[in-house]
């Protein structure tokens, strides 16, 4: 098989596992009614009962729960995607999400670096130094961070590095929010950070960095575990092939055997694993942002939750799903241009 | 199946055995996995006798008799003067009679044995939950694997669909849906759990099917159901205890996630990551409240995933000998 084959082959089982998440997700939030009703947006208190009942019949609401899949995929494929209720002043839900999705990812490409710049070498530490103190401690690293409640963690975080340091006079890091200077640069992409740089607003842009750095270390420290521990096996795998026996034979350095020749292949497995981190980002960025107060997707879904919204719930869901399933596909096509003894 | 004699059988019982044995000897080599063993077992006991050691009745707030029945205010939140700890900021401390090892929640509870008490809920939960997707997420997969085909791809887009959402994102839309009581919390998680132990046992049938003594054992004119179960299962088991061991705290921990996102079915019942979340508010005031059930997650996973680690080397066939 041809790679495009492999890929187009990869693209149609996609749309199916797409539509099967969207019916799963569709009964899960419109099968038990509970909390707001998916059509209250649509109606106005000057409505009389006949026109209530028009607009639940346009859009298929008097209908079984398989019809009334139809008429939500027809509404989704129109660009429709309903209101948010009242938490969210009846906004079309999209509009609600997107306006706040570039925070979540502003803080899920932070976590996403410090567990790259973070767990890459503490997993490579632990290969080299198997079974020895450097080992053991990279290992115990690795599992307190997946092993740490993140909200706790987050909470830990506040406590120490703005409340005590405030406490005792020390430069203090801010426990909520975003940024502190709303309003003080246009909004371009939604992210403080890369907004206050396109700005050239030197100021905005630390009090943005500020902001991020406990939510994005918090978030980082459950997920670089992982990395450590899986950088930590491949490197160990790759070390005992005979290309890198040879490589030391040859009289090379260890520096160079290490770097040239084994930590490239070793790092195979790691990048395939960046679509699950970023899922578990994704996931984890939820009890984060509910923690640092962050204005991101994830705090959102929680007040959707917390109200029954199941338009912005099927939003949110199908988004996150849509996003690893792509991340997932990315990832696997990556893997045969990096590892050329895969062939499909 | 063809006949076997009882001493083939006996010898079988004893080869598996011995290999447990030689296990449990590479084991006691490493420290850090003897540790972990020592303070789960710890843990397990504790939770076990929780209910012996601390009256349960303790965790109703109004369960206190010498107050008719109303919180004890005087003692809400409060800090032992005399305490080994002294917390930096605001905080209330008590001078009376009682001593509190880890202070006193927002009802005047003792922290010290509400955390206790919790432990049985978390830790029945989370072996429920392990035990059940495990069990679960195995059946599927041996079966998947085992039969190929159509009905191996069907599994798999099946199991695809599920592993497309963050375990926390689905667990709570279930959640908020079915209604906030400790069995949706159970379904829910069941739900988002089982389909990696569906790829993981998949993956070991798949490469345990082609060896040489499957095919033998169908040329003796072996059953499907009795190959698989009697005898592939067994051979590539492994992999799923060691993830079992090391879900065991991941679990823990997300049970409690959706407990202190307010999923609980009541805000008085003690349990690790409700307690906290009754710590929330108060956390500059009375830090205790969300310290010290979070440290006793914190250690509970970690010792799980500690045993889980250690196992994963000493079961892997590449590192073993």
């Amino acid at each position: 098989m041809k790679i495009y084959e492999y890929v187009v082959r990869r693209l149609i089982l996609m749309i199916f596992v797409l539509l099967g998440i969207s019916i799963l997700v569709f009964y899960l939030a419109r099968g038990f009614p509970s909390g707001i009703a998916p059509w209250a947006a649509y109606i106005t208190p000057k409505m009389t009962a006949q026109q209530i009942e028009e607009v639940k019949r346009i859009h298929g609401f008097d209908q079984p729960l398989h019809i009334q899949y139809f008429y939500w995929m027809r509404d989704i494929l129109h660009g429709d995607w309903g209101r948010a209720g009242i938490w969210a002043q009846g906004r079309p839900v999209s509009e609600v999400l997107f306006s706040h999705f570039p925070y979540t990812v502003e803080l899920s490409v932070a976590a996403m670096m410090i567990t790259i710049a973070v767990g890459m070498p503490l997993g490579i530490i632990s290969a080299l130094k198997n079974n020895k103190l450097p080992d053991h401690v990279s290992r115990i690293i690795a599992l307190t961070g997946y092993s740490t409640p993140s909200y706790w963690f987050g909470f830990m975080l506040q406590l120490v590095f703005f409340y005590y340091f405030r406490l005792w006079g020390l430069p203090n890091l801010p426990s909520s929010g975003a940024s502190g200077m709303e309003g003080a640069v246009s909004w371009v992409t939604g992210m403080p950070v890369l907004d206050g740089l396109i700005a050239g607003n030197v100021q905005y842009t630390l009090d943005a960095l500020r902001h991020l750095i406990l939510p994005a270390t918090s978030l980082a420290f459950i997920s670089l575990g992982f990395l450590a521990r899986i950088v930590r096996a491949s490197m160990l795998e790759v070390m005992r092939q005979d290309y890198i026996t040879l490589a030391r034979s040859k009289g090379l350095r260890e520096r160079v055997v290490i770097y040239r020749h084994a930590l490239k292949n070793a790092l195979i497995p790691a990048v395939t694993l960046a679509g699950i981190f970023f899922a578990w980002l994704l996931g984890g960025a939820l009890i984060t942002e509910f923690v640092f107060a962050w204005p991101g997707v994830g705090q959102l879904s929680l007040q959707a939750v917390s109200q029954g919204d199941s338009n912005f719930l099927l939003l949110y869901t199908l988004v996150i799903a849509a996003i690893i399933v792509i991340a997932n596909l990315v990832v696997d096509i990556a893997y045969i241009f990096l590892d050329p003894r895969i062939k499909y | 199946m063809a006949k076997k004699t009882a001493e083939a059988r006996t010898g079988e019982w004893a080869a598996r055995w011995a290999d447990i044995k030689y296990t449990f000897y590479l084991l006691r080599k490493n420290p850090l996995v003897m540790a972990g063993s020592i303070i789960a077992i710890f843990f397990v006991v504790l939770a076990l006798l929780a209910n012996f050691i601390v009256d349960p009745n303790l965790a109703n707030p109004s369960g206190y008799p010498d107050f008719d029945g109303n919180y004890p205010f005087e003692r809400k939140l409060v800090w032992n003067r005399d305490s080994i700890i002294s917390w930096p900021g605001r905080i209330h401390l008590y001078e009376g009679p009682e001593q509190f090892l880890l202070g006193t929640d927002s009802w005047g509870r003792d922290l010290f044995k509400m955390i206790i008490l919790a432990l049985p809920v978390d830790m029945e939960n989370a072996f429920i939950i392990t035990v059940g997707a495990a069990a679960f997420g195995t059946l599927i997969g041996a079966l998947a694997g085992y039969a190929g085909g159509v009905v191996d791809e069907a599994v798999l887009r099946i199991t695809d669909i599920f592993l497309a959402f963050p375990a926390l994102v689905l667990a709570l839309v279930f959640a908020a849906m079915f209604g906030r009581t400790l069995s949706t919390l159970r379904y829910a998680l069941l739900l988002v759990w089982w389909p990696p132990y569906v790829r993981l046992m998949r993956g070991q049938i798949l490469g345990e099917k082609e060896k040489g003594y499957v095919e033998a054992l169908r040329a003796l004119g072996g059953g499907h159901i009795g190959i698989l179960f009697r005898h592939i299962l067994p051979n590539s088991i492994y992999p799923i205890l060691v993830q079992a061991t090391l879900d065991f705290g991941g679990v823990i921990l997300t049970f409690s996630a959706l407990m202190f996102l307010g999923f609980s079915p009541s805000p008085s019942l003690p349990e690790l990551g409700n307690l906290a979340a009754s710590g929330y508010e108060h956390i500059f005031e009375a830090p205790w409240l969300i310290v010290f059930p979070g440290l006793t997650m914190l250690i509970i996973a970690l010792a799980f995933n500690l045993v889980g680690d250690g196992l994963r080397d000493v079961l892997d066939p590449k590192l073993r000998r």
